[in-house]
């Protein structure tokens, strides 16, 4: 019996708000704990929530910018259960009327052909305290940090369109670049502000009908949803083939043992309007202006380079994924570097070096400036690639422009015809060897005697030049 | 101990100045002001002091009002257990007391002590700093002998709050007193009201309705079959609203916590058990019954709120301003259970589910009167009752 997956995904995502969802305390989680509370997130009595009119356009640009509809009416309701972390023995969220409904996201499938996944449905809600789990001495205690508590969230629910662990990892993937690039959230697994749980239920391929699902908890990272859910497939596929039953619950993704295990579920609440905040209303002037505020997402933004660029789509789509890397290469573009160049330069060889110098492309020492003018030296043939790169280096050391370090470290390139015909003329008296080897028609000895070239010029010399006069001579030899 | 402050304000005030500078008022303690034990009558807040005041408090003491003290309450408000509202007034030790009207306690407190009760339009009051029970239901009410201090004490404290989201947008009504001119005025009266009345109490309100159209008011018979909705209706979206509300009442971060509990469960367990008393535990139990249990009935209550709401607009609209009668005769003296406590309120409740003001009228049968306008009449009700007792706009 042949099974096919059926998952779909739940997804928090922090919004990078500078305060909390219903009061003006700070949204900071790393800072020393309980220093961001007041009465209302920690829920004195008399306490009034107040919703923050930043958080909401922040979280609406989000669900445009997913291609969601912002319904004109949402409200809050109260998700009731208690807990140590949850200050009022309920959590404010959205479970009758979301923000927005609808949207997706569009990937690559494994095979090559695009894959459209919907969303279902983008609604607003408040986090939880943080608990700490501690020893003192030999009692176990748990320590509640209220920083977190109250900051504002976007939980994403999709269709149940993923097929696949690729599926939802792409999902991920794409849907932390268009998020990112709207400015709402740093969208960071491994800093918390994303989390993904999965359900996963299987079924008999080719039908149609929906069997229990199980949910997937405790996936830190992309690579870990990727695992986990094929895991679980196996999983649940192995117990269908012995003819188990699939039971609704929730199980841990342990990334140690590469396993899913049990868990005893958190008590599901009801879900009651709340009274106290008030209906949120949005006109569609309102939201007509929010869209105006969006940025260019990047799907539109690939085919604007295509067309403007004229990068391929593949490189295009690369390019547009992640607003800063974007930004730098207009940036580079404006300041009259090719575009080809622009690309090439940009991706392998400045990315790499932020990275390994853990500098954000935005805040690098080597602003786009710098680099073009570096790449413009380059394009004039004043230095070669291989003096480019370790000018790059250079100028993320120091603050000296490209034309300094170039004539400081004496990377000049010998492009000077005559002083490289007679360095050719020497190396062709030092090799007989290769250009006999060249003369019975190895064409490997040319390259063997362009290195010899280089090398005699200390890697200054121009390669271009260099090929040309040395090919010229050798061509003449072979005539002779 | 004083039997009817719980705490008394022995700083003398700078001196005051402003519309209320020569008012006392003594308040309930689940109005916050700032350093005082803000307590709500419950066990739930034995020992919490307040961190700011209450918009209320702030705005009664910017008028230059005097804030006495704290008055004995019933466990947040719910019903009148242990209720001394009312017995300051009857002292002399204030000239307004500020109670909390849930389902009608207000007024029934202004009953008992003879004298005016207020009950605001919801939302014209800000909530905020007020340690209540039922968000959507209720209203900081002013009780007083006599009106002029409670219009004075309603223009000194109502208007949009920024730190209470939960006020109606509308524009805050002009609170100024109206001339009411009789011969252009009709009462109206629900049918039901009538009907399902005892025989004295009808011919006690019936000699009311006659007097009133002595002095030249008509009198207009409203229907309204669904009136007996209204008690239903709260009990059952009171207990929910009030289940959540209290639900921050698990002595994490304030409140009384039991020692010895084994884990954070037993903690919540034991603490919560010991911090309400029995019928306000009942009221959440039930609550919270409706929330878990019993969901489509609260749906279903909703709906009928809304549907009352509509219908009582409608009779709003048919007449200047309702009477209505305020006891129930067949109530319980001294009601213990839950099922006691609401018959109390069978004819109080409405103005809670509706959010419309009241104005108790005491009266010397001893029975008193509710008069109801529709939402935001405040000021036009507050000038009938002007009227009634010999002052008001000529």
């Amino acid at each position: 019996m042949e099974f096919e997956a059926v998952i779909g995904l739940e997804i928090h995502i922090e919004l990078n708000c500078a305060t909390k969802l219903f009061c003006d305390c700070p949204n900071n989680p790393g800072d020393e704990p309980n220093v961001n509370t007041c009465p209302v997130c920690l829920w004195f009595p008399g306490a009034s929530p107040r919703l923050s009119r930043a958080a909401l356009e922040k979280a609406a640009l989000l669900c445009l910018g997913l291609n969601a509809e912002i319904q004109p009416v949402s409200a809050f309701d109260q998700k009731v259960y208690y807990y140590p972390d949850l200050p009022k023995g309920y959590q404010l969220s959205q479970a009758h009327l979301p923000l927005s409904r609808g949207g997706w996201i569009d990937i690559t499938d494994e095979d090559g052909s695009a894959k459209r996944l919907r969303i279902h449905h983008i609604h607003m809600e408040e986090d939880v305290a943080k608990l700490v789990h501690e020893m003192e001495g030999r009692k176990p205690v748990s320590l509640v940090d209220f920083n977190r508590a109250g900051a504002p969230l976007v939980e994403i629910v999709t269709e149940p369109d993923f097929r696949t662990p690729h599926h939802a990892m792409e999902f991920l993937k794409a849907l932390r670049a268009q998020v990112r690039n709207v400015g709402s959230s740093e969208c960071s697994m491994e800093n918390g502000t994303m989390r993904a749980d999965a359900n996963i239920s299987i079924r008999t391929k080719g039908t149609s009908q929906m069997n229990t699902k199980v949910e997937v908890k405790n996936m830190n990272s992309v690579r870990h949803v990727g695992d986990a859910i094929a895991y679980e497939i196996s999983r649940q596929s192995a117990a269908a083939q012995a003819g188990e039953k699939i039971v609704l619950h929730t199980r841990l993704w342990d990334p140690e043992k590469k396993v899913t295990t049990p868990m005893r579920a958190k008590f599901e609440g009801p879900c009651v309007p709340d009274p106290c905040v008030p209906v949120i209303k949005l006109s569609k002037k309102e939201i007509e202006e929010l869209r105006a505020r969006l940025p260019e997402m990047p799907a539109d933004r690939a085919k604007r380079f295509v067309n403007q660029y004229g990068l391929s789509a593949e490189e295009a789509s690369y390019l547009s994924a992640d607003a800063e890397v974007a930004v730098y290469f207009e940036n580079l573009i404006k300041e009259g570097v090719a575009p080809r160049a622009a690309m090439h330069w940009l991706t392998t060889q400045l990315m790499p070096a932020a990275k390994d110098r853990n500098q954000e492309l935005s805040q690098a020492k080597v602003t786009p400036a710098r680099l073009a003018a570096l790449l413009k030296m380059l394009a004039r043939d004043e230095i070669n690639a291989n003096a480019a790169r370790e000018v790059l280096a250079h100028l993320f050391a120091s603050d000296a422009s490209p034309e300094e370090i170039v004539s400081a470290k004496g990377f000049k390139q010998v492009s000077d015809r005559g002083e490289i015909d007679s360095l050719i003329d020497k190396v062709l008296a030092d090799q007989p060897g290769a250009v006999a080897d060249f003369k019975n028609g190895q064409g490997k000895a040319l390259g063997f005697l362009i290195g010899q070239a280089m090398q005699a010029s200390g890697g200054k010399a121009n390669p271009k030049v260099i090929r040309e006069i040395l090919t010229k001579k050798l061509e003449a030899f072979c005539k002779a | 101990m004083d039997s009817v402050f719980f705490y008394r304000n022995n700083i003398k005030a700078a001196s005051r100045s402003g519309a209320l500078q020569k008012i006392k008022i003594a308040l309930q303690p689940n109005i916050s002001v700032a350093g005082w034990p803000t307590e709500a009558g419950s066990n739930a807040l034995a020992g919490f002091k307040a961190l700011e005041n209450a918009t209320v408090a702030e705005h009664a003491v910017k008028a230059g009002a005097q804030l006495i003290g704290y008055t004995r309450m019933s466990e947040f408000g719910f019903g009148l257990k242990n209720s001394m509202a009312g017995s300051a007034l009857q002292k002399k030790a204030a000239d307004v007391e500020l109670v909390l009207d849930l389902a009608g306690e207000a007024r029934l407190a202004a009953l008992r002590a003879g004298v005016c009760g207020f009950k605001p339009s919801y939302g014209l009051v800000s909530r905020f700093g007020l340690a209540g029970l039922i968000p959507s239901m209720e209203a900081i009410s002013i009780l007083s002998m006599n009106i002029k201090n409670i219009r004075g004490i309603l223009q000194a404290v109502a208007g949009a709050d920024e730190r209470d989201s939960s006020m109606p947008e509308e524009k805050t009504p002009d609170l100024k007193p109206t001339k009411i001119d009789p011969k252009k005025t009709t009462l109206g009266v629900i049918k039901e009201n009538l009907s399902e009345m005892p025989a004295k109490e009808r011919e006690s309100f019936d000699r009311k309705l006659n007097e009133f159209k002595k002095a030249g008011f008509s009198v207009k018979e409203l229907p309204f079959p669904n009136f007996s909705q209204f008690l239903a209706v709260h009990q059952i979206v009171g207990s929910v609203e009030a289940s959540s509300c209290a639900g921050r009442y698990d002595s994490v971060r304030y409140g009384k916590r039991e020692p010895q509990a084994k884990n954070w469960n037993e903690m919540y367990l034991s603490s919560r058990g010991a911090a309400f008393g029995t019928l306000l535990k009942s009221y959440l139990i039930q609550g919270a019954y409706f929330q878990f249990e019993s969901y489509a009935a609260y749906e279903n209550a909703c709906r009928l709120r809304a549907r009352l709401v509509a219908q009582m607009k409608n009779l709003t609209a048919q007449a200047d301003f309702i009477i209505i009668p305020a006891v129930n005769q067949a109530a319980s003296e001294n009601p213990a259970t839950l099922a006691e406590t609401y018959t109390q309120f069978i004819y109080t409740v409405f103005a809670n589910v509706t959010g419309q003001p009241v104005l108790f009228l005491p009266d010397k049968s001893g029975a008193g009167f509710q008069f109801t306008a529709a939402r935001l009449g405040d000021g036009q009700l507050l000038s009938l009752g002007e009227y009634l007792q010999g002052g008001g706009e000529k």
